[in-house]
């Protein structure tokens, strides 16, 4: 078993200077893009990611091994194990991503990365605080149960997240063909982050976009209708601990105030979720948009 | 160990503030405004999708609008750094009336009071606040 380090680690360097780059970028093409007190908050969400990996990190780890003395298999540390285990990861990924935004509860910590109205590359390192506390990391564990070291199956998911930062722009238009049809790209990944309801709920991919493909939730990007990031209430402020918490305010609330059979409801229905049905909800908003473009009802 | 991770911290910390303030140094963010009814309108309807405004109440400088639908629904819209955002309003919010000037606040947790100089259709947008109030 080798020793591992932590990949994010040694990628944060690029990852500034290429935030950089793109600031410069922005300076000259769309002053907009960027906005210093976005900016500060998404990389305040980052570092307190990383800060709370550091508590939470080792109880993850420890789940993690603890659920590995159950495999069915021993997968040995050979270059086809690593290449199946980081493909197999971003299929987790996939269906990690996709219940956080369909399932309040993990909702209420994925919003952190998309409350910001921007799309940048600064946009990328909008992690969560509260992923230990929706429990994410239990989408990983069906890998361990097959087998893959709990160490080799963390440092495929670093890999992964690097991957996933430089996306986060809108420098990049579009790659080529072959490129855009297998691997989650820019345009592929504004799509993740728009609020048009025509791209609610898609393209859940990390790496390869080709889950979304598969199951049926891959939506293209459309050239001639400008995107609106963020989500479908905006925040409205940049106060970083309501920023982080205010869904999990939210849930709360509802929670206390619902009669008993609907409480549970209001923790894993998807998020804007109401037992009277006064609140909008994405299918709402994109049942809203289909009646008003005249497109058949789905 | 602790004192490597501490030093990260650190060194991640004075990364963060320079980078944003470099943000700001180098005019990132830029100055939007709302350039007359048709665009609040349009801002409007991407702020709340499905909102039809028929009625505007721009304000002075282009920061912010208060806009009724047909139904009678009423929207703040107003600046939030480089973007816009929308709140319908609702009877439990505080507004106060000084000449031109109509004060909203939202009541939501870290969101500052707005201020929108509506001049003379100040008055009138807050009676209709508090029509709403009755509502
Ligand atoms: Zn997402
Ligand atoms: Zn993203």
């Amino acid at each position: 078993m080798p020793e591992l380090p932590n990949p994010v680690d040694y990628a944060v360097p690029a990852f500034i200077l290429l935030i950089l780059v793109e600031m410069v970028w922005a300076r000259r093409n769309a002053p907009e893009k960027y906005e210093p007190k976005d900016t500060l908050s998404s990389l305040s969400f980052g570092l307190g990611n990383s800060v709370v990996g550091l508590f939470a990190g080792g109880a993850i780890f420890a789940s993690m091994l603890w659920v590995y003395q159950f495999r069915l298999a021993t997968i040995p540390w050979t270059w086809w194990a690593w290449i199946a285990c980081f493909v197999l990861d971003d299929l987790a990924y996939y269906w990690f991503h996709r219940t956080a935004h369909r399932v309040r509860w993990f909702w209420a910590s994925h919003v952190n990365h998309h409350s910001s109205q921007h799309y940048n590359l600064s946009t990328a390192l909008r992690q969560t605080w509260t992923g230990w506390l929706a429990l994410s990391f239990i989408f990983r564990l069906p890998l361990m149960l097959v087998g893959f070291h709990p160490l080799m199956v963390a440092f495929c998911g670093g890999l992964n997240l690097i991957y996933q930062f430089w996306f986060h722009t809108e420098a990049i238009k579009r790659f080529p063909r072959w490129f855009e049809a297998v691997m989650n790209t820019p345009s592929h990944h504004r799509v993740h982050h728009a609020t048009n309801p025509r791209y609610l709920d898609s393209n859940y991919a990390g790496v390869f976009i080709i889950w979304d493909r598969m199951f049926g939730s891959f939506v293209a990007e459309v050239d001639d209708e400008p995107i609106r990031y963020g989500i479908v209430k905006q925040l409205g402020t940049f106060n970083l601990l309501y920023s982080v918490f205010h869904e999990w305010i939210g849930i709360a609330k509802d929670v206390w105030n619902a009669p008993w059979k609907h409480k549970l409801s209001y923790m894993i229905r998807e998020p804007g979720w109401s037992h009277d049905g006064s609140r909008d909800t994405s299918d709402t908003i994109k049942a809203r948009w289909r009646e008003r473009e005249g497109l058949p009802v789905e | 160990m602790i004192w490597i991770d501490l030093a990260k911290l650190g060194a991640s910390l004075i990364a963060i503030i320079g980078v944003a303030w470099l943000a700001g140094r180098m005019g990132l963010g830029g100055d939007l405004r709302i350039r007359d009814a048709d665009h609040a309108k349009v801002l409007a309807n991407e702020a709340i999708y499905g909102f039809e405004a028929t009625e505007v109440a721009l304000d002075r400088a282009g920061v912010g609008a208060l806009l009724k639908d047909a139904q009678g629904n009423q929207m703040l819209l107003r600046r939030h750094g480089a973007a816009w955002v929308g709140r319908l309003l609702d009877p439990a919010m505080e507004t106060r009336l000084d000449q031109g000037f109509l004060t909203i606040s939202t009541g939501e947790p870290g969101a500052e009071k707005v201020t929108l100089n509506l001049g003379e259709a100040a008055q009138i947008w807050a009676a209709g606040m508090r029509r709403l109030v009755r509502a």
